[in-house]
């Protein structure tokens, strides 16, 4: 299952949601959605920068250089107010969405 | 919001400061991969090695990022803007071929856009326009579908009617204008002294016509008046646009009129240099049509509802004067269509479509141009590729290249536009309505911006579609030089097909358009045109009283017919083709009941003095003509009723007088209003009275004397009749300086004149498609040139392996030659599909005129055959050894 494609918007509400505990960088980011989906996605470099760049853009993150764990510069992402606002918003909808396709392919 | 404005800020502002951000970043996630890596007990190599891969390139993350990031698109877009025109600048051929290819397209639309524009799209210079509507009498059973109304039914219904805030009538007149420089002759219109404010028009300066200003007592319907409104032209020309022209007096006539007031400019409606009013007396005709009738709706009244009102109007009138109005009706015309007739409208139409098949014949051939060099240029956009462009982009880039050609190409095409137009309005131009107003403005170039944008575009797709972006490696591993086929040959061969058969199209439309012109400038017009000199004369209304004006007309005959170049000479009082056409009511006796299919046949009346006949080359076919005995059909006040004798066109003699010999029997002219009886003493052949255009006319001609004159004079002369012209000049003014001469021109000008409009839509149709046809041709050729050069290796192997220089010449001409049979058959589907609206601008042509079809194929074929030719022979000459070196 390691190349399962993103779906279109899934990539937005996983780092929504994995920011959602702390800010991280990039790379933690990246493993973290791999561990939350049991590894299910891989979230590649050239995907992961430019959706955080624009989610940064629509405001929803803010970034700083910070230090990592073993004191490397990177940049730490965080969830801004209209980033959690938008996270609950389409984690509700996931949800739903969810729902009614697991639904549906039960009653098939 | 603001969080996106200030992140635009940032990348539009400190650039690269975000640049170097974003490196830093990336190299951050890279050293942090290693990072995990050694701690996963992998040494310093190898987890460097597995950082880079799991990272990806650098370049591609970088440019992935800037293609989300705002703002960072313009900064793109200037610099690929400058590439674009850099290699434009480095392909001059291309560039100078492609905008000047893509200027003459853009100038012929432009062109005829703002004659389209100005005839069909810009408003008339009258307030609520829609409201406002032309009404017509119409005689349904005997085929008149719209005339002008007679005075006094104008009256009747604009007493009767509940429709219409406001009618108003006008009539064209000529009078003799004095006081001014030498006597001349001068148009003016009366008007009912609402007309302005029917219209939805105030003076410029001074004040419009007040009501009852138009009563007058004189007999003279326009003679009562004392006042008179200037038009602007002739105030500006005359006047030099002096606001103290209020309260001078005109002479008119030998009248004065107190001028009052100017209009604006509002050409073709407001163009007349005077306008004079006119109102109700009492005892007016009812049979005369020569009053054009405007009517202002009543807010909230629609068409139809008029239509009904006049309908019931219509009914009493035509109960009431069972003579003059049996079967009477009315028509109303919306004001759109007072500009443009039905049939220039449908012309402008299909000049219309015509620039836009040659528009698209210019981008066809533009989009093969950059085709063939998008080929060339295939290493280019894989680096590019590789580098991480994404295919948006690559599609923006080599779109850029097409929409910078076609803006190159709207600048000059503006300036052809330009040109063309200015010289037709310097040519002087008749039939095409308000060309005066043509020009370039705001609606004309925003058009010409459009245009631009969607040829750039168009152009653009196939080039940019043909990008490459999977196979990069392979482009960049196999150079620059190729084997020709693939998909860009086919879409190639897609193109050229679609080239040929627009000009087809454009062609078979031109060749209708121009075959139906000759057939009107070749049809019998019963007339003999050439070697005919004619001019009017016009003279004051005192000379109609008096015998003075026979006087005149007589000495001015005997006086041309005295010079040697004249070989007769006679005079008419309406000139012949010209838009004037009086006519009247006239039958036999004993003409069954005289309704339905027995309705008295509507003729043409006109003056004809002795001799005019001859003059006009109009030939005697029974009985004799007008001589010096013949009366006028009016009675002198205090004589008694004269003898009445006319000479009927043939076709009208046939229609009176079926069965019998139509000399000696009689007719009653005005039939149902003054009833004159008359005796038939000639009859000569037909004539195209009313414009080549039109049928053959039915024509009475009654006798001239002192009080029915003609102005119209007629010469045939030996050798050119335009030398004559000086002699005429001085002899008239030799016999009366009082009278001014006009309207000097050859019968032949006249005629052609008659079918002006009819001559320009075959002379541009006819342009267009010429230009077609040479941007077809360069489209072929262009493409056979490359394809062959393309594929010298390939030619260099077959000629190695023992084609002989025949077969490459066939085999180079034949592919040209599939596209252009494929698209002369196309064409041809196409055109039969869309020469049903050009029928009612044929003359005698059919639309599937057949022998237009084959002539047409036969030309693009032959074209096709040249332009395939040259790259032909060319490929004929290749050395295999030379061809084979260069893979």
């Amino acid at each position: 299952m390691s190349n399962t494609a993103l779906l279109q918007g899934t990539l937005d509400v996983l780092i929504l949601k994995a920011l959602a505990l702390e800010p991280m960088h990039g790379l933690a980011i990246s493993r973290r959605i791999e561990q939350v989906t049991k590894g299910t996605f891989q979230v590649k470099a050239g995907s992961l920068f430019p959706a955080l760049h624009r989610m940064e853009q629509a405001g929803w993150l803010a970034s700083e250089w910070g230090e990592s764990e073993n004191r490397r510069r990177a940049r730490y992402y965080r969830l801004t107010a209209p980033g959690r606002r938008q996270f609950k918003q389409e984690a509700a909808q996931w949800a739903r969405i969810a729902a009614a396709m697991s639904n549906a392919l039960d009653t098939i | 919001m603001f969080s996106r404005l200030k992140f635009l800020w940032r990348n539009l502002v400190h650039r690269r400061e975000a640049e170097a951000d974003l490196a830093a970043e990336i190299r951050s996630y890279r050293d942090l991969l290693e990072d995990e890596n050694t701690a996963a007990g992998m040494d310093l190599p190898a987890a460097r090695r597995a950082a880079l891969i799991e990272l990806g390139g650098a370049a591609q993350i970088q440019e992935e990022v800037r293609d989300v990031q705002l703002g960072v698109m313009f900064g793109q877009i200037a610099a690929e803007i400058r590439q674009s025109l850099r290699g434009l600048r480095r392909n001059p051929g291309l560039t100078i071929l492609g905008a000047s290819m893509l200027a003459l397209g853009m100038g012929a639309s432009t062109a005829v856009f703002s004659i389209f524009q100005s005839a069909l799209l810009q408003p008339l210079p009258f307030r609520d326009p829609h409201r406002l509507v032309q009404i017509s009498e119409t005689r349904l059973a005997r085929g008149l579908n719209r005339t002008s109304m007679s005075e006094a039914n104008f009256w009747d219904l604009r007493a009767q009617n509940h429709s219409f805030q406001e009618v108003a009538a006008s009539h064209d007149d000529q009078v003799t204008l004095a006081g001014m420089g030498p006597a001349e002759k001068l148009d003016i219109e009366a008007v009912t002294a609402a007309y302005f404010r029917t219209l939805g028009v105030s003076p410029v300066i001074g004040r419009d016509f007040a009501n009852g200003e138009d009563q007058g007592s004189d007999p003279n319907w326009w003679n009562g008046a004392t006042v008179a409104i200037l038009g602007n032209r002739f105030w500006k020309t005359r006047f030099s646009g002096d606001p103290a022209v209020l309260g001078k007096t005109l002479r008119l006539n030998d009248k004065p009129y107190t001028i009052v007031g100017v209009m604006p400019p509002g050409e073709p409606l407001l163009d007349q240099p005077v306008y004079i009013p006119f109102g109700n007396r009492p005892g007016t005709e009812r049979g005369s049509w020569e009053f054009f009738v405007t009517g202002r709706l009543k807010p909230g009244i629609a068409m139809e509802a008029a239509r009904g009102d006049l309908a019931h109007i219509a009914a009493t009138l035509g109960h009431d004067y069972p003579g003059a109005d049996q079967g009477i009706g009315f028509r109303i015309d919306p004001s759109s269509e007072w500009i443009a007739g039905d049939a220039t409208r449908r012309a402008l139409w299909v000049l219309l479509g015509a620039v836009t098949f040659l528009m698209l014949i210019a981008s066809l051939n533009v989009a093969n141009l950059l085709l063939a060099r998008g080929t060339a240029r295939r290493r280019e956009i894989a680096v590019r590729t590789a580098l991480g462009a994404g295919r948006a982009r690559l599609v923006r880039f080599v779109m850029m290249e097409s929409l910078i050609l076609s803006g190159l190409g709207a600048v000059l095409g503006v300036g052809i536009a330009y040109a063309a137009v200015e010289t037709m309005k310097a040519m002087n131009v008749t039939g095409v309505p308000r060309l005066s107003g043509a020009g370039l403005n705001p609606w004309v170039l925003g058009f010409t911006t459009a245009l631009a944008l969607a040829t750039g575009l168009l152009s653009g797709i196939a080039p940019a579609l043909q990008a490459p972006t999977g196979r990069v490696a392979g482009a960049l591993r196999e150079g620059d030089r190729q084997t020709g086929g693939g998909t860009g040959a086919r879409l190639r061969t897609l193109l050229m097909t679609g080239e040929v058969a627009l000009s087809f199209l454009l062609l078979v439309g031109a060749g209708l358009l121009i075959r139906s012109f000759s057939h009107l400038m070749t049809a019998d017009r019963g007339f003999q045109t050439e070697h005919r000199l004619l001019f009017s004369v016009s003279m004051p209304g005192s000379y109609a009283g008096n015998g003075t004006g026979k006087q005149l007309i007589d000495r001015i005959l005997d006086r041309l017919r005295a010079l040697p170049q004249v070989a007769a000479a006679g005079s008419v009082g309406v000139r012949p083709m010209a838009p004037s056409d009086p006519g009247m009511s006239i039958d036999s006796n004993g003409r069954g009941n005289g309704s339905g299919a027995n309705a008295p046949p509507w003729a043409g009346w006109r003056i004809a003095t002795p001799g005019y006949f001859r003059a006009a080359g109009l030939p005697l076919l029974r009985g004799r003509e007008f001589d010096a005995t013949d009366k006028p059909v009016w009675a002198v006040r205090g004589q008694p009723e004269p003898q009445r004798h006319v000479v009927l066109s043939t076709r009208l003699a046939g229609i009176l007088f079926p069965n019998a010999d139509p000399i000696g029997q009689h007719v009653t002219l005005w039939k149902g209003q003054s009833n004159r009886d008359a005796d038939v003493v000639g009859v000569v052949g037909d004539s195209l009275e009313r414009g080549l255009a039109e049928l053959p006319a039915l024509t009475v001609y009654i006798p001239y004397g002192a009080n029915a004159l003609t102005s119209e004079f007629l010469v045939e002369t030996r050798g050119n009749p335009l030398s004559l012209a000086g002699s005429v000049r001085s002899l008239i003014a030799e016999l009366d300086p009082n009278v001014p001469i006009a309207d000097l021109s050859t019968f032949e000008q006249v005629a052609t004149q008659s079918v002006a409009p009819q001559k320009w839509n075959a002379v541009l149709l006819g342009v267009f498609s010429g230009l077609a046809l040479l941007l077809a041709t360069a489209g072929i050729y262009g493409v056979l040139s490359y394809s062959t050069s393309r594929r010298t290796p390939e030619i260099g192997l077959r000629v190695a392996l023992g084609a002989s220089g025949a077969d490459i010449l066939r085999m180079t001409v034949a592919q040209g030659l599939r596209p252009a049979l494929a698209g002369i058959a196309l064409g041809a589907l196409g055109a039969w599909w869309l020469t049903r609206y050009l029928t009612n601008l044929l003359f005698e042509v059919k639309p599937f005129d057949f022998s237009t079809y084959l002539a047409v194929a036969g030309m693009l074929l032959a074209t096709a055959i040249a332009a395939s030719y040259v790259p032909g022979r060319r490929a004929m000459r290749i050395d295999p050894a030379i061809a084979l070196r260069l893979e």
